[in-house]
């Protein structure tokens, strides 16, 4: 076996998306003939891990994550390049392959709906021949992690999503991957959730030395996980490096978020950039550099009638967007 | 091999279990075609004493029969798998190390078919007591013959099914053409009317097509209708289909599930 886990060499994949104009004449003309539109959602895309290691896979909506994460566990073939994961190329799906990696995606379950996920369990155990003492060990090892007793004899439509995820996460992984591909690992749950799944995924990896790539929307997955992130942009390849280089590069910047008590006609710019938040239309938000955090809130807290303010972190889509898209 | 196949039927028997209301109502419509047909050429028979030498209790043994055989060889698998690769669910299963259609949805299946009979069994106890046919031509050795052709039977129409299914790897328009299919089963299959009193043409077409494997060569080796020698062109047939049917499966699931992973799982 090579040193690298996974080796990804030139990866490529280019959609080709019909595509027709509204109406009905558009409609019987498409069915004659069809215009296609290539999307290149994955362009020459070069990275190498080791094993062991967590590494964030990060970019905007769109970039090419899921993409990648895709042709890697074998759904998809790519347009051009190579990958090698555990040696074994992973789009032929020969089962020696699909037996020693995962793949979790958030959106999308595997297990059984109507049943308790506990029968998916079992199921799981004989699709991956886990023999009864290891299964028995590793579903020990992983309702401690995961506290799943209570969750197992519910019917899984039943289940909150962050229940439903826990036990996503370790269906996926009674039988001990060795590598494991996470898209959006931590979507939709609460912050609770989100630390609950991300420690148990700190120490599978300590215990196993599996290989973790994932995925997300969260800064704080990542900065909580990884050491190493692979930014993607537009299907190109833009960082690969330490979360700590990254930071230096990126300018690190803050959100401070303000509802004012009276009316809004006091003029915030003097104080940052300020942005637009479509989701949160009450607030003002001010974008400031993280060591003028201090400074400008307390001036804002003199200076103005505060009825509400809140400092965040900028999502993960506007840092990249911000630090790459010049 | 066999654990898995354990499991999978656990997990598919709770599956169907929790939608019986369903069941049942698919399974009276399912039943209400050969019942009428059973009803009308009963009666038709009755008044003239026999149609072209077939008499009431033939019509009525032939289809009591093909209720029973019917339930063991139709299959539901265009219903069960052709929305999964539509709305991508099937990527879930493509990446685990067994294959989708020759386990999971086999399995699903059989599990739908063993629910049903318990709903089909009381409706076929009513029939008979209320058209109390003579099942005298059965016998043993008749039906020790159909057990490998219904299987057979069941396997040919499956893999077919099947590959039909995995059409939906280039066209949503598949459960058109499983339309079309369906009617071909309809007008080859003895479905609609015992193959002897089709057209002389038709019933030369229908001896080399698959579809009477599902229900009329079953039946007549049930009822004891075959000379040895159909008997033997009935087995050969049925194998020659098999292996089609296997070839053809694994052509297109091969092609097709390719094609998923070029446009977009």
């Amino acid at each position: 076996m090579s040193a690298e886990t996974i080796l990804v060499e030139k990866l490529s994949k280019t959609y080709k998306v019909p595509e027709r104009e509204g109406g009905f004449g558009a409609a019987v003309r498409s069915f004659f003939k069809r215009k296609y539109n290539e999307v290149k959602a994955v362009q020459e895309v070069n990275f190498r891990l080791t094993q062991g290691e967590i590494v964030g896979f990060l970019g905007p909506n769109g970039a090419g994550k899921t993409t990648t994460l895709k042709m890697l566990s074998g759904l998809l073939h790519p347009t051009g390049g190579k990958a090698h994961v555990l040696g074994f190329t992973p789009w032929e799906l020969k089962p020696d392959y699909l037996r020693s990696m995962t793949l979790v995606m958030g959106q999308r379950n595997r297990l059984a709906w109507d049943i308790p996920a506990a029968d998916s369990f079992l199921l799981n155990q004989a699709i991956y021949r886990i023999p009864e003492d290891e299964y028995k060990k590793t579903y020990k090892e992983l309702d401690e992690l995961l506290e799943l007793g209570p969750l197992m004899k519910k019917p899984v439509r039943n289940l909150s999503l962050g229940e439903r995820m826990k036990c996503e996460i370790a269906a996926g992984l009674l039988h001990r991957p060795r590598v494991l591909f996470l898209d959006e690992p931590t979507i939709g749950l609460d912050i609770t959730g989100q630390a609950h799944i991300r420690e148990f995924l700190r120490e599978y990896n300590r215990r196993t030395g599996a290989t973790i790539l994932l995925t997300s929307h969260y800064m704080a997955d990542v900065t909580a996980l990884c050491e190493r992130i692979i930014i993607i942009h537009h299907g190109q390849l833009k960082y690969d490096g330490g979360i700590n280089e990254l930071s230096r590069k990126i300018a690190p910047f803050k959100l401070i978020g303000v509802i004012l008590a009276e009316s809004n006609s006091h003029d915030l710019s003097k104080y940052g950039t300020l942005v637009r938040n479509e989701e949160d239309w009450e607030k003002q938000y001010i974008q400031v550099k993280a060591e003028d955090v201090t400074r400008v809130t307390s001036g804002l807290l003199a200076d103005l009638p505060i009825h509400d303010i809140t400092i965040t972190d900028p999502p993960i889509e506007d840092v990249i967007e911000q630090a790459f898209n010049q | 091999m066999f654990k898995i196949f354990r499991r999978l039927w656990q997990v598919n028997w709770a599956e169907q279990w929790q939608y019986r209301a369903n069941l049942i109502m698919y399974l009276l419509y399912w039943l209400v075609s050969p019942i009428i047909y059973l009803a009308v050429w009963t009666s038709i028979a009755q008044s003239k004493g026999s149609v072209n030498g077939l008499t009431p209790n033939d019509f009525v043994t032939y289809y009591m029969t093909l209720l029973v055989v019917d339930q063991i060889t139709s299959n539901i698998v265009i219903h069960t798998f052709a929305y999964k690769v539509q709305d991508g669910s099937l990527s879930g299963e493509l990446v685990r190390p067994i294959h989708p259609m020759l386990t999971n949805a086999l399995v699903n299946n059989i599990a739908f078919k063993a629910l049903t009979i318990m709903g089909f069994i009381p409706v076929w106890i009513v029939l008979f007591f209320l058209y109390k046919p003579d099942f005298s031509s059965v016998t043993f050795s008749g039906i020790l013959l159909a057990l490998p052709a219904t299987m057979m039977g069941f396997l040919v129409g499956f893999l077919l099914s099947a590959a039909i299914t995995s059409l939906a790897f280039w066209t949503t328009r598949v459960y058109s053409i499983h339309e079309f299919y369906f009617a071909l089963m309809l007008l080859f299959s003895g479905q609609f009317v015992p193959l002897t009193l089709m057209p002389k043409l038709i019933q030369d077409i229908a001896q080399y097509l698959p579809f009477q494997l599902l229900i009329y060569y079953p039946i007549q080796l049930i009822l004891g209708k075959l000379s040895s020698t159909q008997i033997v062109q009935g087995y050969v047939t049925g194998i020659t289909w098999l292996v089609i049917a296997i070839l053809v499966f694994n052509w297109v699931w091969r092609n097709g599930v390719k094609r998923y992973s070029a446009v977009g799982a």
